[in-house]
């Protein structure tokens, strides 16, 4: 399969010589499958990693390191890793099991160190000795494999080093370093002259830089729990024993030595130098000196010290926090603004004490309170008083007094406050309060509103006056809002004129951007008379982008169509009424009408329920409604994978048999366009496949559709391929996308989703690239996702399985049957085997006919699950064989990518199995598979693993015989039926892993079933059996055999008309 | 005119030189404290004392290195005035807060002169000075050189100020006590006394662990605990040196002239800016 992939790992290993000063280096090795040839396994040299030349062609090409092949060359070195070792091999990663077609041990028994070829991240700097850049390595590695750019993954020791080294550069950005001295007393070499002088200890100081910081210190802890052991396995020398390096002492030497590398190595300019030359921050910083040695007296150390003491005292050291309160005064008092001295307890920072309640105290009382705050009090409280005082001077004026308690602040102070200070305060790590309406919150803005208004175009026509519809549009006007409220021009302009830069306007204070307002009021001047109108979807846009300088206001109509579309709850879900068979659950009641509801605005949605909450049926209840609301509507376009396409027809004849429905597929299917079009006329529904959509492109051209509904609509993620641009031409009222994957995180899925339903909503797809997917998903910005997700939402309707008002709406145990067609191969090898068996059942009897029975509805069997397992003729296992193994693997991949475990049982060892590899090689996610030869304690373990809370979502499969008993398998909310049994208690029981005791969640059950084959037969005798009791049929499936020939026959008929391409 | 100190007491101690002093003896005063001629040098309270190694100098008749020595007595506060001082100085947290953070603050002479007084040099009276050297000039080279070293003292140890003034640290402390902001920093003085931490190694100390109970493949290697799926924001701070700004500028061990956060500042928008392509 895969042997291309490349796994990237690496860590930091420290020198194994322990001087005083104990350097170290990030080194990268490169996984790869382990190839037949065993090299030099002797020699313990890991099997499967790249080699030096390969490893320096690895480095140039994939990840594009720039540095010359001899300067690669001589950053390549041998390292060691302790790793767990099995039958004399290194046991490869969890990353690369995945891709690893062979089966491996999961016990070792123990771990040996591997020699591996590794590269030490440096980069050379102009004229300097190179720098580790691994920081900048990771940032980028990490880049190019999400975005599949190669065929790279990282470890997941590197994913690991990349998240602390994200989060480590926090020390470099915000200075929470210092410079540092460190003092080391050499042994007195043992004196061989013969003077008995004493001579005094020798002694030698280094300098450099070390972290102060309250973050790292709590990162530290919080990472050494992600930490996995790989990480600290390195080692530059083998020893005897086998020994890890300790999680956070790692941690810490990697973050002061890449501290003191970045800094030591950043470019310097003659006239720094100068600035700098001759004191102790001259050896910090440059790197010229051997070592950190540096040439500082002892009294300067002193010095140091006792100035490093106070910075580690103020930081970390108190037990509380001085706060700041400003208060702004009442409109009259301008100039009065008051600001309150506070302190509160850094283990209760609730609990705030104001200093103008602490002075008067009585001494007892003080002597509890400092019990609080910590000993000496006073003196820390000044002393930070002091230290508040030097980032903001103006605090010195309250304290001229003997009891500082806060100050009186003018206006135009309190705004630099306000401004700066206060910001600067809060980084100084002071507590700052703010006045709330100077808040993000609370902050009133000058603001353009548009004053909206919805506005039917026919209005004195339509039906039903009070409600929008398809042609309606939005008029709208401008008006000058502060805050909530609408202002007159005079008003703004006294505003713009007022001389502060704070004002208290209509009872508050306000902060004034009088430039901003001076732009806006520009653009009312000359736009404030007009009345233009727009659509819908133009309204829904203005409104998503609406914040900072203008926002909107609705009138009712409007604002109910708004409140509609952001709380989905509102809708009134559709009556009982309609001519359905079977019931709609309320939550898919309401999804009907929010369909009806866009349908109604003229808008296009997504209907992205989770899997399993019945998308298809809310459709078909929608098809069903507008007919009865109409007398004559055109046909609605299906367009499905290929997989679904039978269940389709099925579920629409399930659920409303008058609906006409017709499968536009395989060589039968109709192509001249005269008969297309009439057979479109006597039909309600026609269903096809997204490949279809592409090859008769011009014949489904040539309808205008009522409705497209793309079903998996994240098959047309790609806007380049033939069929999204096929897609996106055919013509219809409505459009609707189905989705169950959550496409709200994959934005340019997204995107093509919304490019089908309203083309330009999002923009063009650079447009959309440029302003939302670069700045959200690279630069994590905050703005731009608000304001796609307010675009977004109001088209999209999708409910969670674990949304309380889902669960309380679904029982807790949810069938469904997935009907799948045959592929030609797998109708073809059924034919053969049942006209065989036609033949020979004339001429056997006894024993020999029911051997022959059993024998023949085994085949039958295996021929509907994959024409692989029925042949064993190591054909391939894929997809294309067979629809139900297709349907399987999209919707495991369905469950997983939303984070959802599941089982699949089968009653075939050899299916398990092929499932297992193929799901674990293509979907690449984590796989268990239990069968009969399964051990006692590897099953122990597999269910352990399994239902940790805390390990990634999994598949479990399960033979049917093995795994119907005794085993609690609840991580799992989907429980896949890849063939049937006859006894529907055996399959119960199977379910009931997952449904037990414990399941907090709703499980699903799927159940596959292939159309036209014996297996839709023995699906209708459980169903009807059900109503039987139990004991009619045993367990098994001899009682089959009692069957005459023509019933028999007729079980194992197939159905042609169900075969699918 | 040259700053001859970094601090503005220390400043201000030199200009009361100046007043009764030419500029170039000033100037060769100062190269002989820088380097190193100053040979005994003590503070006994008000009390200065050094031997300054003169040049030889065949037309005055001096051909061997000769040594002078030097003494300098500060006008003493009379000691029934510092109670009333010191109690003045711990009435304010301003003060007290700047004395803390070892500063003295600008406005410290007011407190004193409302009591008749001068913390700091004021006029040639306030000195007596005496030098064996030939030259009759008071102050010669040699005092201005012994003057300097003391000024660049006082840049590190305002509480000298006192001492200077007949009020010994012990003195300065007792009376502190009397008040509660007083004895706050009473407490600080206490503070400034350290041992000496010497380390065993430049970086975190490396330990290892032996892995007895072995993890299972899996848990080797993606650990135990799965990562955040997402990758916090990060900033920079608004104002920068953040943590050594709180020190404040000239800590004792920067003898250079241009200011410490000046040059921190720079230093450290330089490796945020300069590094891009390491981090």
């Amino acid at each position: 399969m895969n042997n291309a992939m490349k796994i990237v790992h690496g860590t930091w290993i420290p020198n194994a010589e322990t001087d005083f000063v104990q350097s170290g280096s990030f080194y990268l090795w490169i996984e790869t499958p382990i190839l037949k040839k065993k090299r030099d396994i002797k020699e313990q040299i890991h099997p499967g990693h790249l080699a030096k030349d390969e490893l320096i062609n690895f480095l140039a090409q994939e990840l594009g390191i720039k540095e010359p092949v001899p300067q690669l060359n001589q950053r390549i070195s041998s390292k060691y890793f302790a790793l767990p070792t099995a039958n004399n091999q290194p046991l490869p990663s969890s990353e690369l099991i995945k891709y690893l077609e062979i089966e491996t041990p999961e016990e070792y028994t123990e771990f040996q160190y591997w020699q591996v070829d590794c590269y030490q991240t440096l980069t050379s700097i102009k004229a300097d000795t190179p720098a580790i850049n691994i920081i900048r390595l990771l940032n980028d590695i990490h880049f190019l494999a999400i975005n599949n750019l190669s065929e790279i993954q990282l470890g997941s020791d590197l994913l690991f080093w990349y998240h602390y080294t994200q989060s480590f550069k926090q020390i470099i950005l915000k200075d929470q370093y210092i410079p540092t001295l460190k003092y080391r007393e050499l042994e007195t070499p043992q004196s061989k002259s013969k003077s008995k002088k004493t001579i005094p200890p020798a002694l030698e100081i280094y300098a450099g830089w070390s972290i102060i910081s309250e973050q790292y210190e709590a990162n530290i802890q919080k990472y050494i729990e992600y930490m996995p052991l790989i990480c600290v396995a390195g080692s530059t020398v083998k020893t005897e024993n086998i020994e890890f390096f300790n999680q956070e002492t790692l941690l810490r030497h990697f973050s002061e030595f890449i501290l003191n590398n970045i800094v030591t190595h950043t470019s310097s300019t003659a006239a720094f130098d100068k600035q700098i030359t001759d004191s102790l921050i001259y050896y910090c910083f440059s790197q010229q000196h051997n070592f950190h040695k540096a040439n500082v007296s002892l009294e300067e150390y002193k010095q140091w010290q006792i100035w490093k003491n106070k910075i580690t005292r103020s930081q970390s050291e108190l037990p509380f926090y001085l706060c700041f309160q400003l208060n702004s005064p009442a409109a009259e008092q301008i100039d009065n603004w008051q600001m309150q001295f506070l302190v509160s307890s850094k283990q209760d920072p609730s609990l705030k004490l104001p200093l103008v309640d602490y002075w008067p105290m009585s001494q007892k009382t003080k002597t509890g309170v400092h019990k609080q705050y910590g000993e000496n009090f006073e003196t820390n409280l000044l002393l930070n008083l002091g230290y508040a005082a030097r980032m903001f001077p103006k605090l010195w004026q309250g304290l001229e007094t003997d009891t500082p308690v806060g100050m009186q602040l003018t206006l135009e102070e309190s705004f630099s406050f306000l401004q700066e200070s206060a910001w600067v305060l809060e980084d100084a790590g002071f507590k700052v309060t703010v006045p709330a309406w100077y808040t993000p919150t609370g902050r009133r803005r000058a603001k353009l509103r548009l004053k909206a208004a919805g506005k039917s175009r026919s209005a004195t026509k339509g039906k039903e006056k009070s409600h929008f519809s398809l042609d309606s549009l939005v008029q709208y006007e401008y008006e000058l809002a502060i805050g909530e409220e609408v202002v007159t021009k005079q008003e703004w302009e006294q505003l713009i004129n007022a001389k502060a830069p704070l004002v208290h306007f209509r009872g508050q204070w306000m902060e004034l951007d009088r430039d901003k307002m001076q732009q806006l009021l520009e653009f009312w001047q000359s736009h404030g008379d007009e009345k233009p109108e727009m659509s819908v979807l133009e309204f829904l846009q203005r409104n998503a982008e609406s914040g900072e300088d203008w926002d909107i206001e609705h009138d009712d109509i409007l604002s109910d169509m708004m409140a509609k579309l952001q709380d989905k709850s509102r809708l009134e879900p559709i009556s009982d009424q309609l001519n359905l068979q079977g019931n709609l659950r309320e939550y898919q009641k309401r999804g009907v009408a929010w369909l009806e509801y866009l349908e109604r605005l003229g808008l296009n949605g997504c209907l992205a329920d989770d899997m399993g909450l019945g998308k298809s049926v809310q459709v078909i209840a929608r098809l069903v409604q507008e007919r009865e609301s109409v007398d004559s509507v055109l046909p609605t376009l299906l367009i499905a994978p290929t997989s679904v396409v039978g269940n389709w027809q099925k579920e629409i004849a399930k659920f409303a048999p008058h609906l006409q429905s017709m499968i536009h597929h395989g060589s039968e299917r109709l192509q001249n366009s005269a008969d297309f079009k009439k057979a479109c006329q006597q039909h309600d529904v026609i269903i096809t496949s997204f490949t279809l959509a592409r090859k008769d492109e011009k014949l489904l051209q040539s309808i205008e559709w009522q409705r497209i509904v793309l079903d998996e609509a994240q098959n047309i993620k790609n806007p380049k391929a033939a069929q999204t641009k096929a897609i996106l031409k055919l013509s219809a009222k409505h459009r609707l996308a189905l989705t169950g994957t959550p496409v709200e995180n994959r934005l340019l899925d997204l995107w093509s989703i919304f490019n089908f339903l309203n083309p330009g909503y999002l923009g063009k797809e650079a447009q959309f690239r440029k302003s939302f997917e670069v700045p959200i998903q690279k630069d994590n910005n905050r703005v731009k996702s608000t304001t796609l997700k307010k675009l977004v939402e109001p088209l999209i309707l999708r409910r969670l399985k674990t949304d309380k008002s889902i669960i309380n709406d679904l029982p807790d145990k949810v069938e469904q049957k997935l009907y799948t067609n045959l592929t030609k191969e797998q109708a073809s090898l059924y034919e053969v085997v049942v006209k065989d068996v036609e033949e020979k059942l004339q001429t056997v009897e006894g024993i020999q006919r029911k051997g022959l029975i059993l024998s023949t509805l085994m085949k039958l069997k295996q021929i509907c699950n994959h024409p692989a397992q029925f042949l064993q003729d190591n054909s391939e296992f894929s997809i294309e064989r067979s629809h139900k193994l297709s349907r399987l693997v999209e919707m495991v991949n369905e469950a997983i990518s939303e984070g959802e475990s599941l089982l699949i049982f089968s009653q075939f060892t050899e299916v398990c199995e092929q499932v297992e590899k193929y799901i674990k090689h293509n979907l690449r996610c984590n796989t268990y598979y239990l069968h009969g030869g399964t051990s006692r304690p590897r099953r122990e373990k597999m269910i352990t693993e399994f239902q940790e809370p805390d390990t990634e979502a999994s598949v479990f499969i399960l033979s049917l015989k093995a795994g119907g008993v005794g085993i609690t398998l609840t991580k799992a909310n989907h429980v896949f039926h890849f063939d049937r049994w006859w006894n529907p208690a055996v399959e119960n029981q199977a379910t009931d892993r997952a449904f037990r005791i414990g399941q907090q969640k709703n499980v699903f059950v799927h159940k596959f079933v292939a159309i036209g084959t014996l297996e839709e037969k023995i699906d209708q005798m459980i169903e009807d059996k059900k109503k039987l009791a139990d004991a009619v049929v045993g367990n098994d499936e001899s009682w089959l055999t009692e069957l005459d020939n023509d019933a028999f026959k007729q079980l194992i008929a197939l159905n042609k008309s169900a075969i699918l391409e | 005119m040259v700053k001859f100190s970094r601090t503005w007491w220390g400043d201000r101690f030199i200009k009361a030189l100046e007043d009764f002093t030419d500029d170039g003896r000033l100037q060769r005063g100062r190269s002989y404290a820088n380097n190193g001629k100053v040979l005994n040098f003590e503070i006994e309270q008000n009390h200065i004392t050094a031997k300054v190694r003169g040049s030889v100098n065949p037309y005055f008749g001096v051909y061997k290195e000769p040594t002078y020595k030097i003494s300098i007595e500060i006008k003493e506060i009379a000691k029934s005035s510092w109670n009333e001082a010191v109690q003045k100085l711990s009435s304010k947290a301003s003060i007290v807060s700047r004395l803390l953070l070892n500063e003295v603050p600008e406005n410290i002479e007011d407190t004193f002169k409302e009591l008749g007084l001068h913390l700091l040099p004021h006029s040639s009276e306030d000195f007596k000075t005496k030098c064996s050297c030939p030259d009759y000039a008071n102050p010669c080279k040699h005092i201005a050189g012994v003057y300097y070293l003391v000024a660049s003292q006082l840049d590190n140890n305002p509480f000298l100020l006192f001492e200077l003034r007949g009020l010994s640290k012990d003195e300065l402390q007792s009376k502190l006590a009397n008040s509660n902001l007083g004895k706050a920093l009473a407490q600080e003085l206490n503070a400034q006394e350290v041992s000496l931490e010497s380390s065993t190694s430049f970086y975190p100390k490396l330990e290892k662990q032996s892995v007895s109970e072995k993890p299972s493949v899996r848990e080797f290697w993606l650990g135990t605990k799965r990562l955040p799926q997402t990758i916090d924001v990060l900033s920079s701070s608004g104002v920068s040196a953040i943590l050594i700004k709180k020190q404040g500028d000239f800590p004792a061990f920067w003898h250079k002239d241009n200011s410490f956060i000046e040059t921190m500042e720079e230093l450290y928008q330089r490796v945020k800016t300069k590094n891009q392509s390491l981090m």
